[in-house]
């Protein structure tokens, strides 16, 4: 048995400075050849540009995951057509788990990308995206919330809008189109995304001088809310705003409607996304949506998009497909800036996009790397989201 | 491939394991340490200092204090009313709490409700590794000490191991406080690691997560968790390595890979190292031996010829309507043979288990060594000086012959964990002579040699000798036997019967159980026949004999029914 142990012990032993040895001798090497000749449009760059994307594929936050990914393809796939940069994207699952998606970040922090997409969830973005910053590897993030993201260090950059960028206006919209004074409130308190959400919200309300009679909270996991939508009918509100996501956006706007509830039903981000006509169906109708992206702009890039992912996967896209197009397409940007793929000229690269066209609007990132890019308020008028005027 | 993150997971992975392992070598099945985790986690990350002001390593260690103080604190006012709950009852239970739990610290301001707190990120690897060793030590000096067997012993039955004279319920409470404090400690750890401390990461999930590597690593061996957390962590990393795709492609194969080591490994992975077995001391060790019969354990004082051993007035036992027992007067006194004899179902096992505490009188009072069994906790008339065999074998079965009778010698020897803990030669010396005197019981009923083999595989016959070393290891004042030498050839109940004279002539006090009456006839000294719950005759075996009510009885009445 002592020897047993002993042999165990040491093979542990082995094992572990095998791998640490492994894992740190790849990184530099190839930098050289990540600098290339001209700007912009003529920037050549030989060697192919490591870009990592952790996103969660599997687990709870699979459905996000899933469009992301989708949209980094599609657009990796449409920079790859053009002349002069070659994109190699490598999209890994983080399986919602925090563990995985530190240990993704220190993977790609290890093996020479130039820059990290990601991850999903924001509560994972905190426990992962400061490895990034501590190795010196510029961070994307493109569907984090959360205030405080690129507060976490100067290699952190988003082009997802904060709840504080967008639901501010979602508020003023609607409280100035129904004239609304008394509302009620409800959100899921167990999840970060939907919590925060709802912290804006609140202030937001409190600004516009609209009185909350009631603030609701479910959980996420809920698909039955006909107890708490009976409590928010009898309060006889001007409208229900919701944070919330889409899996509880389907069967909440459902069985309001069918309870009768016909006052707006006003959502954030998490309502921003085609399963709620889908699945809604009419239902759906009337609800006013406050989203960084209007899937209906008929802007050039968001109408080549919309056509492109159709094409190539059957289904709409939603904010969170479009997110990451945008993402991919800033790298480009920030890469052909200084032609060169090393990770400060990235990270300067980032920090320098101003007024550059995307699928989101004309997008711009502002000194403390988040992005500003016009927010929309939608409705859903005959199956589509349509602009709120 | 394998990065930094890897080493600390795999660290704190076996920890959290390691909590689970703490009960279930007890045999319970918790699932609250993802609770005890999670408060332990906010609540030290709120009172801790922060690592600017004191240093990363004092922060650490004053946030591992409260941390564990938290866990252990927590699974006492959990375990309290939760203890008498055994297997998917307590689960339930112990999930609930932590479901609770994680609402309370979702709707706490103090913590920041969904989108959690941010701690600092101070655990490097090495001191993710230090402390798993820590742990890991404890539960390897635990595992062969007093209080490790007697653990292993509640997992084995429960039963048995009250009436060795096992606090089971202290026992179970302090394994479960225990598995509170690791619990903390992980939960600590893993806010000091991921910078960022959520109640999501605290749910259900966590909790199948601990319990799964402590199974697949194998929760019967200290290093199984360990295993486990390695085989575990090691999955997703090594499917990334060789270039699996990313989806559900690797979640299924993590899957059917578990599937497949509980399907043939039932042990665990622990189950591929071979077993850990008691090194035996030789017999001439047994002889050499200088410090008397009991090697310097504990040793009791027998009640003397005359004094009072068993009491009983008017003892009764109704279950619903049924009369187990009624009305039965029965004086024992010191080195008396008693042979309990009567039909299937004539109330025998009954009337022990009221002696020996499993079973409370509906009527009546009986008195044992000076206690009043019912009343008295079970392994508090055990501690008084009864030892009993059980009709069906009780034994602990996955532990050795060896260990057996060791469980069974619990009341004799000493506690020797915290000592064997400091590596004290002291514990090492205790332990070698409840070896000894284990041993020596062993070789008491024929069983001389089979020392390490598991209890579950020996014959039939030996299990019943075994049964009855073990009860011998406790150095009881009152032997109950029941049914001794069911299964037995008459050479070996000849042998079984010379030793209960030897055992006699040692001043102890017997109590035999037995449908062998020839054996009871040339055993005992005195005879009770029982018949429908009722004494109908008590004599010497000659009287018996001839008593025609018990030939009626018991042995058939000589004419034919039809005749009366």
């Amino acid at each position: 048995m002592r020897t047993n142990l002993f042999t165990l012990t040491a093979a542990a032993g082995a094992l572990a400075l095998a791998l640490t040895a492994c894992g740190s001798d790849d990184g530099g090497g190839s930098d050289a050849a990540l600098v290339g000749e001209g700007t912009g449009d003529d920037c050549v760059i030989e060697a192919e540009v490591p870009v990592g994307a952790a996103l969660s594929l599997t687990g709870a936050a699979a459905s996000y995951g899933e469009s992301q990914q989708n949209g980094l393809k599609l657009a990796a796939e449409h920079l790859n057509e053009k002349e002069g940069v070659t994109y190699a994207l490598t999209v890994e699952d983080d399986q919602t788990d925090p563990k995985q998606g530190i240990s993704l970040f220190e993977t790609f922090a290890g093996d020479g990308t130039s820059v990290i997409i990601g991850p999903t969830l924001s509560n994972t973005a905190f426990q992962a995206q400061p490895i990034a910053q501590d190795e010196g590897v510029p961070v994307l993030a493109i569907s984090n919330t959360a205030a405080g993201i690129t507060e976490q260090g100067d290699y952190i950059f988003r082009d997802s809008l904060t709840e504080g960028q967008v639901i501010p206006q979602t508020v003023a919209t609607s409280v100035e189109t129904y004239g609304l004074e008394n509302v009620i409130v409800m959100y899921s308190n167990d999840d970060a995304f939907t919590e925060s959400g709802y912290e804006v919200m609140a202030s937001s309300l409190e600004e516009e001088g609209v009185t909350v009679l009631e603030t609701l909270t479910f959980s996420k996991a809920d698909t039955d809310f006909r107890a708490l939508l009976t409590e928010a009918k009898n309060a006889e509100p001007d409208a229900i705003f919701v944070s919330g996501l889409i899996e509880a956006a389907i069967p909440l706007v459902t069985q309001a409607r069918e309870l009768g509830i016909e006052v707006p039903i006003i959502g954030g981000n998490g309502f921003n996304n085609p399963q709620l006509m889908t699945d809604a169906g009419e239902a759906s109708e009337g609800v006013v949506v406050g989203a960084a992206w209007n899937s209906a702009s008929d802007n050039p890039e968001n109408a080549a998009f919309l056509e492109a992912y159709e094409t190539e996967f059957g289904s709409q896209p939603d904010q969170f497909a479009a997110q990451a197009y945008t993402g991919m397409m800033l790298i480009d940007h920030a890469v052909r800036e200084q032609c060169s793929a090393e990770r400060d000229a990235i990270k300067a690269g980032l920090g320098n996009i101003s007024e550059v066209p995307s699928v989101l609007g004309t997008i711009s990132i502002n000194e403390n790397r988040d992005a500003e890019h016009p927010a929309v308020v939608q409705v859903v008028k005959d199956g589509k989201f349509t602009v709120l005027n | 491939m394998f990065t930094e993150s890897t080493f600390v997971f795999i660290a704190l992975g076996a920890i959290f394991a390691y909590s689970f392992y703490a009960v279930l070598v007890a045999g319970q099945l918790s699932l609250g340490q993802a609770g005890f985790a999670s408060l332990a986690a906010f609540t030290a990350a709120t009172l801790a200092p922060s690592p600017k002001d004191v240093g990363d390593l004092p922060a650490l260690l004053i946030a591992i204090v409260i941390g564990m103080s938290v866990g252990a604190l927590t699974a006492v006012i959990l375990g309290l009313p939760t203890m008498r709950l055994r297997g998917v009852f307590l689960a339930i239970a112990t999930l609930a709490f932590a479901e609770a739990v994680r609402i309370l610290i979702i709707n706490m301001g103090w913590t920041g409700g969904a989108q959690g707190m941010s701690v600092p990120k101070v655990v490097e690897p090495w001191m993710a590794w230090v402390i798993l060793a820590l742990v890991a030590y404890w539960f390897w000096r635990q595992a062969p000490s007093r209080y490790g067997r007697a653990l292993e012993a509640i997992r084995e039955d429960e039963l048995a191991a009250r009436a060795m004279g096992i606090d089971v319920g202290g026992h179970r409470l302090s394994a479960f406080v225990s598995a509170g404090a690791i619990a903390g400690l992980y939960g600590v750890l893993w806010a000091y690691y991921v910078r960022l401390l959520a109640p999501e990461d605290f749910g259900f999930t966590k909790a199948i997560d601990g319990l799964v590597t402590a199974v697949v690593g194998g929760s019967t061996t200290f290093f199984g968790p360990l295993l486990g957390s390695v085989f575990l962590e090691m999955i997703p990393e090594v499917q990334r390595a060789i270039g699996i795709e990313a989806g559900w492609i690797r979640p299924f194969l993590a899957g059917l890979l578990m599937l497949l080591v509980i399907l043939f490994l039932p042990g665990g992975l622990a189950s591929l190292l071979p077993r850990r077995t008691l090194r035996l001391v030789s017999g001439t060790a047994i002889d050499a031996d200088p410090e008397g019969a009991l090697g310097g354990l504990a040793q009791r004082i027998h009640p003397a010829q005359g004094e009072t051993v068993v009491d009983l007035v008017g003892l009764g036992k109704d279950y619903g309507g049924v009369h187990a027992n009624k009305d039965i007067d029965l004086h024992i006194t010191g080195g008396e043979v008693i042979g309990l004899i009567g039909p299937n179902g004539a109330g025998k096992t009954t009337l022990v288990n009221m002696i020996s505490g499993l079973s409370k009188p509906t009527s009546g009072t009986a008195e044992v060594l000076g206690l009043r069994p019912g009343k008295a906790a079970v392994h508090k008339v055990a501690a008084a000086g009864v030892s009993r065999t059980f009709q069906h074998s009780k034994l602990f079965a996955r532990l050795s012959a060896l260990e057996n009778v060791m469980v069974g010698g619990h009341l004799v020897g000493k506690p020797t964990f915290l000592r064997r803990l400091l590596w004290l030669p002291s514990a090492r010396r205790d332990e070698r002579r409840l070896v000894l005197h284990a041993a020596r019981c062993l070789e008491r009923v024929g069983l001389a040699g089979k020392e390490s083999t598991a209890a579950s595989a020996l014959s039939y016959g030996d299990q019943r000798r075994l049964e009855i070393a073990r009860a011998l290891a406790s150095d009881p004042s009152l032997l109950i036997l029941d049914e001794p030498a069911a299964g037995m050839n008459h050479v070996e109940a000849d042998a079984l019967s010379a030793l209960i004279g030897s055992l006699a002539q040692d001043g102890l006090t017997i109590l035999l159980i037995e449908h062998n009456v020839g054996m009871v006839m040339k055993t005992c000294s005195r005879i009770v026949v029982l018949n429908f719950g009722e004494v109908i005759a008590t004599g010497t075996p000659d009287e018996i004999a001839n008593n025609p009510a018990v030939v009626e009885a018991y042995l058939g009445s000589a004419e034919p029914e039809d005749a009366s």
